[in-house]
């Protein structure tokens, strides 16, 4: 027999680092309380944005818990996200991306069904002009979704979602824009805050300007949406694989030796998320964190921005 | 001779010098963000004895308050043929793309039309918006600025757009650039990472030329009163006001304007011996010599 030893809690980020190392060192950044608002919009994409390592399910589950309604804007179909054949992973994405939304309390999920990684020719002004609608049906103080601006943005449907976000939030409170949308009841509205997130793990991806606190059930929930995810995370082939070359370096986990490929897949995936969020609470001084780059409703004016600190009354 | 009377000689003999038999082309998506961003340094530059032609890109016709977009733009276009009067521009070419739509617009079609203009001109400077600016929500500002980035380059070489060069258009390179944004990116003052050969950060004095830069951002009123009324309306659903904006009158939208304009001048200052300064990005005439051979 070999030499064997636990592999303790202390060594799991090694683990975890193979899954990929999702930080450079960050600035303290500011923790800031949510925006003031009942009603938030998360856009993304896919049927897992908002829930991965660099998604926001933290943020999700804080906002519902402090009583906003979340609404979940899906742009593609997924139809390639996934082993099965388009049409199936289509299926099986939307049914698990249900099952996410629920776990972290979110209201109801709008599919556009765009084409799955297809965003990049479609016309853009058609995707905005929805998300304009629907933000003047829904009335969203807050949206949330990819940073339009970040770098290293590999997947197009991520930027060119991100990047009809950035001008659909306010310009849906414009009377000159969509005008035939009053016809269906409709009123201009803008959203008056915009919260960007970035892949940390393709690069610098952008500099989040702060971080949202989270406590540990709002953790655990994020947990457990995201490896509901099945199709495409918590593979028992990836915990297989783990298995093996811990076995290569004579090393095993305890808390995975009563567990089979699927649930062991599971806890990584969970141990992933407590991970990240213990490394962004460490950051900004707390338990729990995710962070950010958030736009304050008057940041697009940035000349009146001390003008307007020093005179705006608030009876 | 106070201070400012001293330094406004400065501006204009500096300004003079390096203006001399400048001609000057800037290209905007819309109007207000020329004029908030660019428009002191431009300001001092005509007043100098520059040539400015201001193409316009956009008809600015969703940026009002309870107007039709035809009339929007019809004001739009008036108003800021006033405020490029007041910064002595000679000219200002309306393109007329329709504001907000740009993303539709092919990028090389606007680019081989702006570079029509840089072959016509043949402007010694350039003006564009900044593309690479991060944070700023209208993303007219960056389909803008990386056709009019494309067309600088293309402008200058033969194989573009041939056609054009029948008609007498030959290529032509402009020796400077000024990327211009208002101060939306947090990371706008750092250096770009190769010192030599990519535009780099720069601060100008407007102190000078600050009044009339007001003059021209309050001849914008069709946008102003979209800004100020949107404020208003924004601060009165969440509870709050703006003494200044409990009358939406022409003096009190105007004040407003002239504050924005000052609150840009001084954060662009910000970190300079100046009162009041414009923020850019800038390749000169050193663009294309190395650091170590130009020190």
């Amino acid at each position: 027999m070999g030499f064997r030893r636990t592999f303790g809690s202390g060594m799991w980020a090694a683990v975890l680092l193979c899954l990929g190392t999702p930080s450079q060192a960050q600035e303290q950044l500011p923790l800031r309380p949510l925006p003031p608002g009942k009603t938030v919009f998360v856009l993304q994409p896919h049927h897992d944005d908002h829930t991965t390592d660099h998604g926001m399910g933290g943020l999700i589950a804080r906002f519902v818990d402090e009583g906003y309604d979340v609404y979940y804007l899906r742009a593609s179909n997924d139809e390639k996200d996934g082993t099965a054949l388009p049409a199936e992973n289509d299926k099986i994405n939307l049914r698990e991306a249900l099952a996410a939304a629920k776990v972290l309390g979110i209201k109801e999920v709008i599919n556009l069904n765009w084409r799955n990684d297809y965003t990049a020719p479609i016309p853009l002004n058609e995707l905005r002009a929805q998300i304009i609608f629907l933000i003047r049906k829904y009335k969203p103080d807050i949206v949330v979704g990819h940073n339009p601006w970040e770098h290293y943005q590999k997947n197009p449907d991520h930027r060119n979602v991100g990047r009809a976000m950035a001008e659909a939030y306010w310009m849906a409170g414009l009377e000159n824009v969509h005008p035939e949308h009053f016809l269906l009841g409709v009123q201009p509205h803008a959203a008056s805050y915009l919260i960007g997130k970035a892949r940390l793990d393709w690069g610098l991806g952008h500099r989040p300007n702060v971080f949202f606190e989270l406590n540990a059930e709002q953790v655990r929930r994020k947990q457990i949406a995201y490896h509901t995810h099945r199709n495409v995370y918590a593979n028992p082939a990836t915990a297989r694989a783990m298995r093996a070359e811990l076995a290569r370096l004579g090393l095993y986990l305890p808390e995975w030796e009563a567990l089979d490929d699927q649930e062991a897949a599971v806890l990584m995936e969970a141990w992933h998320m407590e991970w990240i969020s213990r490394q962004r609470g460490r950051q900004a001084g707390v338990e729990f964190a995710e962070d950010y780059y958030f736009m304050d409703e008057f940041d697009h004016l940035p000349g009146l921005k001390a003008y307007l600190q020093q005179h705006v009354r608030t009876p | 001779m106070s201070r400012s009377t001293l330094r406004f000689f400065a501006f204009w003999l500096f300004g003079g010098l390096l203006a001399a038999q400048q001609k000057v082309l800037v290209i905007s998506a819309d109007s207000a963000n020329l004029v908030l961003s660019a428009g002191g340094l431009l300001a001092g530059m005509a007043r100098a004895g520059a040539d400015v032609w201001w193409v316009r890109v956009t008809n600015d016709e969703k940026d009002s308050w309870k107007l039709a977009p035809e009339e929007t733009a019809l004001r739009s276009r008036r108003e800021s043929e006033a405020a490029a009067k007041l910064l002595g521009f000679r000219q200002v070419i309306h393109l007329g793309y329709r504001a907000g739509e740009l993303a539709e617009t092919p990028f090389t079609t606007l680019r081989d039309r702006l570079v029509i203009f840089i072959r016509h001109y043949r402007p010694n400077v350039l003006f564009i918006p900044n593309p690479y600016t991060e944070y700023d929500r209208v993303l007219d500002r960056f389909y803008t600025g990386r056709a009019a980035e494309d067309a600088w380059r293309a402008a200058a070489i033969e194989n573009f757009v041939p056609p054009f060069t029948h008609l007498g258009l030959a290529p032509h390179r402009a020796g400077e650039i000024y990327y211009y944004a208002q101060p939306l990116d947090p990371q706008r003052r750092q250096a770009e990472s190769t010192s030599t050969f990519v535009p780099q950060p720069k601060v100008v004095d407007i102190t000078p030329m600050l009044e009339t830069k007001i003059r021209a951002a309050q001849a914008l009123t069709t946008s102003n009163e979209a800004m100020a009324q949107a404020l208003k309306a924004r601060l009165e659903t969440t509870g709050r006001r703006l003494p200044l904006l409990d009358t939406l009158a022409p003096a009190s939208i105007q004040k407003l304007v002239e504050e924005n304009v000052r609150g840009l001048a001084k954060l662009c200052a910000q970190g300079t011996s100046y009162s009041a300064a414009e923020e850019f990005h800038y390749a000169g005439v050193e663009f294309r010599i190395p650091r170590k051979y130009r020190e």
